[in-house]
């Protein structure tokens, strides 16, 4: 016997503890697209929603090289706004991500006055005997406070802005390190804060903790690889344009020499248009690798892209000497890309084809649909084929075994495919050839729509 | 007269090298892949070598672990765009580490003191 259930049901929402909801509300948020901006406020409406644990305000810290620094605050300003917002929210049908995306609005408001006022509080946590509310962060232990004004660890300037008595710190701890603190009250309804309160606090405190460590982390470590791969392309660049450099400086210094003949003279000329011409090409692939966007993709008829490919010049004279076939179904649907993107990357793919067959080989360049959804671009060649250490290379940028290749092209492929939600397939033996395979969404027809 | 070989991938460079090398009165032999290189110096004795280490085929540096099995005295010079690889342990194999300029200086007074040797 099976037994079917579906995620987040009713019978869950209304059945499940406060704890485990509150405990898939939040994870799941986490996963949604949204900045890290957005989802510290994700932790913040976690605390102070009434489907969560239901704070009327939560104050965030950030721990940053040892400064504790006032980050956002949220919740109602005064009793009055507070009767107006928990009225709207409130109102049957709205759900834990109405709150969220209210409380986004209230956040971008630029008068948001608690905010402001958070951000003019910084600790240091290297801070001997430290107050609340670096105390906690320092001891790494949640803390709740009572009857404050007479509490001689608190700080006085903190108490002033909060303007409350009761207050529960949640230090925000993740991968062992302290990452910031929340602080909690109930300064509306001015009730008490429950013990139950702290427990369901100090989840949401766990989580959060752990989703700053982690994306902290990767911030630093994506910085660090953008660093190392700007380096490398650097330096690859540098070499693309040192050599056509270097033989127009070369030349031209024979020419202002005065010892050459007119011939030599003119063929020296020659030479260095030529590499200014190679200057030109690169700077257009660089130009063409680096901005890949496409922002609407538009129905385009692949058939008329791939005929009006084969019969550009270059690809005509690279043509010479093989057999070039075409199956192109009838009924292709239109794909979903941007035109100039789609002639690029199939130009590549066929220019490469070509390259890696000798003369007296073919080339089969085919276009069917592969099912509803797919559309797909073939060209399979019976060339030279590539190694597997080169087949596991072709996608790193300025990797080439052509001669006056930039190691470029296929790259770009794929950064156009995935620009438009493609794919790109490849399949090589050497000695027997290659096949390329390019996945395109089909434009939904009428009745798909 | 002094034979050299020169590997260089760039057909323009090559042609270069050879005529302001043989004006500096060396007999030059230059070829474009590590192949034809390997091939020339079955036939040839040169006297030094000079060669670029990205190449399409087998590179630069493969091309000069091949030369260290068949000849080890004949001198090396690693003639490259690249100016990082110069720290890299795999070109130390090689005599002498010349970056690409338009001004040939560095690689004459190079071959000028290698051949000295």
């Amino acid at each position: 016997m099976i037994e079917r259930y579906d995620f987040f049901s009713y019978q869950f929402r209304r059945e499940a503890s406060k704890e485990l909801r509150l405990l898939s509300i939040v994870s799941q948020t986490f996963f949604q697209p949204f900045s890290f901006e957005d989802n510290l406020l994700v932790i913040l409406t976690a605390l102070t929603s009434g489907s969560g644990v239901g704070f009327n305000r939560a104050m965030l810290f950030l721990a940053e090289r040892q400064v504790l620094r006032g980050q956002m605050w949220l919740g109602p300003r005064s009793p009055e706004e507070a009767k107006n917002i928990w009225e709207i929210l409130s109102t049957p049908g709205i759900g834990y991500l109405e709150v969220l995306e209210y409380n986004r609005s209230l956040m971008i408001e630029s008068a948001d006055v608690l905010t402001n006022r958070v951000k003019s509080l910084s600790y240091s946590l290297d801070e001997e005997n430290g107050l609340l509310p670096v105390l906690p962060a320092q001891a790494k232990k949640i803390m709740l406070v009572r009857d404050a004004r007479n509490e001689p660890l608190v700080d006085k300037k903190f108490l002033e802005i909060l303007g409350t008595d009761e207050f529960l710190c949640l230090p925000l701890v993740g991968g062992g390190e302290l990452v910031g603190e929340i602080v909690l009250d109930n300064a509306i309804i001015r009730s008490p804060i429950a013990t139950r309160d702290v427990e369901l606090a100090s989840i949401c405190g766990l989580i959060a903790g752990n989703y700053i460590y982690a994306t902290t982390l990767q911030r630093k470590l994506i910085e660090m690889e953008q660093f190392a791969a700007m380096g490398e392309m650097a330096m690859h660049i540098t070499h693309q344009l040192r050599n056509p450099l270097v033989t127009i400086g070369g030349f031209t210094d024979q020419i202002l020499g005065g010892s050459l003949d007119p011939g030599k003279t003119k063929r020296n000329l020659e030479i260095i248009r030529e590499e200014v011409r190679r200057l030109e090409e690169i700077i257009f692939e660089l130009g063409h690798f680096l901005k890949v966007e496409i922002e609407t993709p538009e129905p385009i008829k692949i058939s008329k892209i791939i005929k009006s490919v084969l019969h550009s010049p270059e690809i005509r004279r690279k043509s010479h000497g093989r057999a070039v076939r075409i199956e192109l179904a009838r009924d292709n649907p239109p794909i979903l890309c941007d035109q100039t993107y789609v002639r690029e990357a199939v130009r590549n793919i066929i220019d490469n084809s070509l390259d890696a067959t000798p003369q007296g080989g073919s080339v089969t360049i085919s276009a069917r649909r592969e099912d509803k959804k797919w559309l797909c671009i073939s060209v399979q060649d019976n060339g030279k084929g590539m190694s597997k250490e080169v087949l596991k290379k072709i996608f790193v940028p300025f990797f080439t075994t052509k001669e006056k290749g930039m190691g470029l092209g296929l790259i770009f492929v794929r950064r156009v495919m995935d620009a438009c939600g493609g794919k790109i397939e490849v399949e090589s033996r050497e000695g027997a050839g290659t096949l390329f395979r390019l996945f395109f969404k089909c434009c939904p027809t009428e009745g798909e729509k | 007269m002094k034979k050299i070989l020169i590997v260089e991938d760039q057909k323009s460079l090559c042609l270069l090298y050879e005529e302001e090398l043989t004006k500096e009165g060396y007999e030059v032999v230059a070829v474009n892949d590590a192949d034809s290189g390997l091939e020339a110096l079955q036939k040839t004795q040169f006297d030094l070598i000079i060669t670029d280490i990205r190449m399409p085929g087998r590179d630069g540096i493969e091309l000069i672990t091949q030369i260290m099995g068949l000849r080890k005295d004949i001198p090396i010079i690693i003639n490259t765009a690249y100016q990082s690889y110069k720290g890299d342990f795999m070109t130390w194999a090689a005599d002498a580490y010349v970056v690409k300029s338009s001004s040939l200086r560095e690689l004459k007074a190079k071959i000028k003191e290698l051949l000295k040797k």
